[in-house]
């Protein structure tokens, strides 16, 4: 038991490490540009000179640098916040906040649901290796692979949401809409966010389908299958009790490193379908040059990564306990 | 000459493969559009040439954008700036992979523990956010979307180059030519260097499928360079012009199938060349 909880600790010191180097690196960035800090933290149009001389005060930009970086990890550790975004006027922590729950749903579902189907076929393409669904199951998760993520999104929006009428074209509330209860508002925003993470869906299963698909193909030719066809077991029965399981550990390595790989896919699906998260603020960001805001959407998309690796890690290491040894 | 020979020869071992044959086949498309676009587009992409908002028709093939430009000829000189993003950006990653990944594999220690590092922390973290940030701080011009590509995708690369190195410093006419008395740099880039160049060229050709994919990414949220017309660009135009509430599905639909074509046969020829020089991988 004190092995788990050194393993745990062990992880969870290093992912710490690595967000603060990236909070570091955010501190540093702006001070190195021309201009300086000033010109990316607190010189805006949008931001009165009373709240200037505030920010100023509160950050330490006056100050010797490591005394601003003290402030700077004083505010984060305390606040979780790190400056005042210049397009909406709010703390960046208030803002990101707000949109945050928005792309952890749309990522979390998107993974578990992808990698559930994408395995479920890898294995039933490996054991039809060759076969007409094999073949087309490959190819098309390579053209899938090779397709621009929100342009999938926009497509399917175009067909389901256009000219189908199946899903609304933008948003995720439907507006003026009086919700009786609230049943009713989840209701109304998996409606609409059906057709965001269908897109995300369809995007991540390649990647599992093809993986489950070599780890399946590599299993059946260990001897231990072979006994089990001698025994007289039925191909099904194989498939679930000697062949799912070995077949899935790789799957839950890539699951880590699936992470970003979806926070960044929805973060540009979030653009597609006007979804208020921090994708949406990144556009925004980059659009009203909110660098406080920008930087905010780094760290913290950085630290969602970061936080679900450790999770997705934690877990497997209860399923493979040989991790834990390493 | 000698070069002419080498690229013969590998035009050779990549037709031979079936996926390398319909990956070149592809690539024709984007390719040609590229180096003539004016034999192949009927307007110059630049000229208002009709009313804005047109359907496709005999006279525009893709109708014409919210300007009144014809999208067809868009497309077709947006190859241009697409593949040469692409190629650019692959190219400058797999140079400083192949840089770092030849020193960290010859020398280890902690030169190695170091990049290995860095490598697992990039290849965790979602890399749009920092993309984008790199982007915006560095501002339009397309110099600047290349060189953001560029510096976040080349650790995934260093760590294959890595193995290379380390597995071919150990064969035995390395050994020779260290006694011999030839010095670190020479056995890096006189011996082992030339023996992965297959493999090089196999990075640069599947990065570049990558780098469009960024590049597209990257334009589309607004930080690609105004002045110049790319596949990304245009579905940036076309979305902030409102094609998809007024079902103007062509002017979506022909760059994102461009780009897929593109990084498809770049995907495919990649898959050629690994298979050439990994025969093992035949057939998986």
């Amino acid at each position: 038991m004190s092995g788990l909880i050194r393993f745990f600790i062990r992880k969870i010191i290093a992912r710490f490490i690595t967000f603060f180097v990236i909070l570091t690196l955010t501190f540093i960035i702006p001070r190195l540009l021309p201009g300086g800090a000033f010109a990316y933290l607190v010189e805006n149009p949008n931001i009165p000179p009373d709240l200037r001389q505030v920010l100023i005060k509160q950050f330490g930009l006056d100050k010797p640098l490591l005394d601003q970086y003290l402030a700077f990890l004083k505010q984060f550790f305390t606040t979780g916040n790190i400056g005042i975004s210049f397009s909406r006027l709010q703390p960046v922590s208030t803002v990101i906040f707000q949109a945050l729950p928005w792309t952890i749903t749309l990522v979390t579902t998107s993974i578990i649901i992808s990698a559930l189907i994408g395995m479920l076929l890898g294995l039933y393409s490996a054991y039809r290796r060759g076969g007409y669904f094999d073949t087309i199951s490959v190819a098309i998760s390579m053209i899938i692979r090779s397709m621009p993520g929100f342009w999938l999104g926009m497509v399917l929006l175009i067909i389901f949401g256009y000219y189908l009428g199946w899903a609304p074209l933008f948003g995720v509330y439907t507006y003026g809409y009086q919700y009786s209860n609230i049943l009713d508002y989840i209701g109304d925003v998996l409606y609409h966010l059906r057709l965001p993470m269908i897109t995300l869906i369809i995007l991540s299963i390649p990647e599992y389908l093809i993986l489950m698909r070599n780890s399946v193909i590599n299993i059946l030719g260990e001897d231990f299958i072979m006994v089990a066809q001698a025994k007289g077991l039925t191909d099904r029965e194989i498939l679930i009790k000697h062949v799912f399981r070995p077949a899935s550990l790789p799957i839950l390595t890539a699951l880590t490193i699936d992470v970003g790989f979806s926070i960044s896919g929805a973060m540009l699906i979030e653009r597609v379908f006007s979804i208020p998260g921090v994708g949406r603020l990144a556009y925004d960001a980059v659009y009203m040059q909110d660098y406080p805001l920008l930087l905010g959407v780094v760290i913290y998309t950085s630290a969602l990564t970061l936080i679900l690796v450790t999770i997705i890690e934690i877990m497997y290491s209860f399923i493979d306990p040989r991790v834990r040894l390493e | 000459m000698r070069y002419l020979k080498k690229f013969i020869d590998a035009m050779r071992i990549i037709v031979k493969n079936r996926k390398g044959f319909v990956g070149l086949i592809l690539l024709l498309i984007p390719v040609s559009m590229a180096v003539a676009p004016n034999l192949i587009a009927p307007y110059n992409p630049w000229d208002i040439v009709d009313k804005p908002f047109l359907p496709p028709s005999s006279k525009h093939l893709l109708g014409t954008n919210d300007v009144g430009q014809d999208i067809f000829s868009e497309l077709v000189y947006g190859s241009r700036i697409s593949l040469l993003v692409g190629v650019s950006a692959a190219i400058a990653a797999v140079f400083i992979g192949t840089i770092v990944g030849l020193f960290t594999g010859f020398y280890g220690g902690l030169l190695d523990d170091i990049l290995s590092t860095i490598t697992d922390v990039m290849l965790l973290l979602p890399i749009l956010p920092f993309m984008i940030l790199m982007a915006a701080l560095l501002g339009q011009g397309y110099q600047n979307i290349v060189l953001t590509i560029a510096v976040f995708t080349w650790p995934g690369i260093a760590r294959l180059i890595k193995a290379q190195v380390m597995s071919l410093k150990n064969f035995p006419y390395i050994e020779a030519a260290k006694a011999y008395g030839a010095s670190s740099m020479r056995l890096m880039f006189r011996h082992i260097l030339p023996q992965i160049y297959p493999l090089i060229v196999a990075f640069v050709i599947l990065r570049t499928g990558g780098a469009i994919l960024a590049e597209a990414a990257l334009s589309f949220l607004g930080l690609g360079d105004p002045t110049q017309k790319s596949w990304g660009g245009m579905i940036y135009w076309a979305m902030n012009s409102g094609a998809i509430s007024s079902g103007r599905w062509w002017w979506i639909v022909a760059p994102g199938i461009m780009i897929t074509i593109t990084v498809e046969a770049t995907a495919l020829i990649g898959y050629a060349i690994e298979e050439y020089v990994n025969p093992r991988l035949k057939g998986e």
